[in-house]
């Protein structure tokens, strides 16, 4: 089961498995975090979410596994919606979308293999079936021979590449990877995007917020670019630290 | 699968919240040996206290003129009163034997006469037993021609009762502050434990946990300190059971005392434990929620 979608083919189709309607997001008294967006994911797409720190990249992202929920408008991802979602349905959700941290969020006490196997647990495989789905996924990011050990003894790059085999351990909708390599040197930071791509060839549907422009600026993905909560048309220019970027013409 | 990795989450906390939670399970077991001593007390002395009130005859002694024939009247009126079950008269003779009976002698061989008066038992309903019905039978029959005096054993029953009180009582306050500082303890042995894994309960939220699955390991570790305590409760109740058992020859407990004595103990700790961390999780996860 978990095999057959594992090697499914790439494909790229027009059914928008995320959809932001006119989604607007307000914390308490301080307005316009994310402003009237409209947005649709494809199932299948590897996409790029641009833009500065604070230009509204992560509350976008957390709006997806409904950490969050709309001030206004609507979010659909899949079968749920914003509107209509309970606690039950938000925790199914969950568990069918990835989501990789900048700051990894492992669980230091565990070993690696329990971190990865954690999401089968939660969903309660048998236990023959999350050590074959565990084991396979550690050898894919490589990091088969520290299965045992806590995952507080490896590097930061080792670190990231775990908790990309954790988002991908229920073989999910789409993987939500929000700055994965924030906190990487380069070698690392290439290391983790081709491990994305190869997911992604795989037919994972990645969505990747980034400020790290060198790093894809050779990459032929769909780009979406933020800035103070809103998307910026393509064409446009955005600046972003000392880097004026000019924008690609993609489509929004 | 996921029970194992409840139980081995629970095992940890535990493992890592020590100290706490050995404070926690000595205070569970505190409580509970005083928990149940105090009902074990309690109930026997109600029994006993009920066995004599049950069993309570009132002797009403005649004057030393009066006669079987004259104690025959006086039960007559005494039947009149229909608070009475049962009236038996005694004689003189009757009492003479009673009297070597109960103290080894002749009583003809000590005085040359029989001095005792003729008598007659009186045994109430069980409901008029109480003190102040007592009393007023007491007025009301010595108050009868021919009587000379009323006894019965009113100081006794009146002792066992205010004794029984007492024990209840300062029982009950003792179990109050102990029921508080227990419930203070695990509620803070939970609160550790969460906090010290609030990323972790973060991270399993992120990805699907339920809230079961995400609290089960705390309210187990609130039962597996519920249950050690209730361990050591019912291993110090057996050992003074067994104490008082070689102490005193007239008192023996059967089997069947100490299999509730574990039953009981044990049942009771688990479920303390179980429903206080049941509360505080609940509440502190939702904090943890809220601060995010």
């Amino acid at each position: 089961m978990q095999g057959s979608t594992r090697d499914r083919k790439p494909n790229t189709c027009d059914y928008a498995m995320i959809r932001f309607s006119q989604v607007t997001v307000n914390y308490g008294y301080v307005p316009g975090a994310l402003k009237d967006i409209n947005l649709q994911l494809h199932k299948g797409d590897f996409t790029l979410l641009l833009g500065p720190t604070g230009s509204g990249k992560s509350t976008l992202l957390r709006l997806i596994y409904m950490d969050i929920l709309p001030s206004a408008g609507l979010v659909t991802v899949d079968r749920w919606n914003s509107a209509r979602i309970s606690p039950r349905q938000i925790n199914l959700l969950r568990r069918n979308i990835g989501v990789v941290f900048q700051d990894f969020r492992l669980i230091e006490n565990m070993t690696v293999f329990d971190n990865v196997a954690l999401p089968l647990v939660i969903e309660g495989y048998r236990r023959k079936y999350i050590r074959q789905v565990t084991q396979a996924l550690l050898d894919e990011v490589n990091m088969l021979a520290a299965a045992d050990q806590p995952a507080s003894t490896l590097s930061l790059g080792e670190k990231q590449r775990v908790a990309i085999a954790r988002a991908m351990a229920k073989d999910p909708l789409i993987v939500i990877a929000d700055e994965p390599t924030g906190n990487l040197d380069r070698e690392a930071s290439q290391n983790v995007l081709n491990l994305l791509e190869r997911f992604n060839r795989h037919g994972t549907s990645i969505l990747m917020a980034t400020h790290d422009y060198e790093l894809i600026k050779e990459t032929p993905y769909r780009r979406i670019y933020m800035e103070n909560g809103e998307i910026r048309q393509p064409d446009s220019s955005i600046n972003v630290g000392k880097e004026r970027i000019i924008m690609m013409n993609r489509d929004v | 699968m996921k029970l194992r990795f409840v139980l081995r989450q629970t095992l940890n906390n535990l493992w890592r919240e020590r100290t706490p939670a050995t404070a926690s399970v000595l205070t569970i077991g505190i409580a509970l040996v005083i928990l149940i001593s105090l009902f074990e007390v309690s109930i026997s002395l109600y029994r006993n206290l009920n066995d004599l009130k049950q069993n309570m005859v009132i002797e009403v002694y005649l004057e030393a003129s009066r006669t079987e024939n004259d104690a025959a009247g006086i039960s007559a009126q005494l039947s009149d009163y229909g608070t009475i079950e049962r009236i038996r008269v005694i004689s003189k003779e009757a009492a003479a034997e009673i009297f070597e009976k109960e103290f080894g002698e002749n009583i003809y061989d000590i005085l040359k006469e029989n001095p005792l008066p003729v008598m007659i038992e009186v045994r109430l309903q069980s409901e008029y037993n109480h003190p102040d019905y007592l009393a007023l039978f007491k007025k009301q029959v010595e108050a009868l021609p021919g009587v000379d005096e009323v006894h019965y054993r009113h100081v006794l029953v009146e002792k066992l009762e205010s004794l029984t009180q007492a024990v209840l009582i300062s029982g009950l306050a003792v179990l109050i502050v102990l029921v508080f500082a227990m419930n203070l303890l695990i509620r803070n042995t939970i609160k550790l434990s969460v906090y010290a894994r609030r990323d972790q309960i973060a991270i399993m939220k992120i990805l699907g946990a339920g809230n079961l699955f995400i609290r089960l390991p705390y309210i187990l570790e609130g039962a597996f300190e519920g249950l050690f305590g209730g361990m050591m409760a019912a291993a110090g109740l057996i050992l003074a059971h067994k104490f008082i058992a070689d102490s005193f020859e007239a008192i023996r407990f059967s089997l069947s005392v100490y299999k509730m004595l574990w039953i009981v103990t044990i049942s009771v700790g688990i479920l303390i434990g179980f429903f206080v961390s049941a509360a505080a999780v609940g509440h502190f996860v939702q904090k943890i929620y809220a601060k995010k």
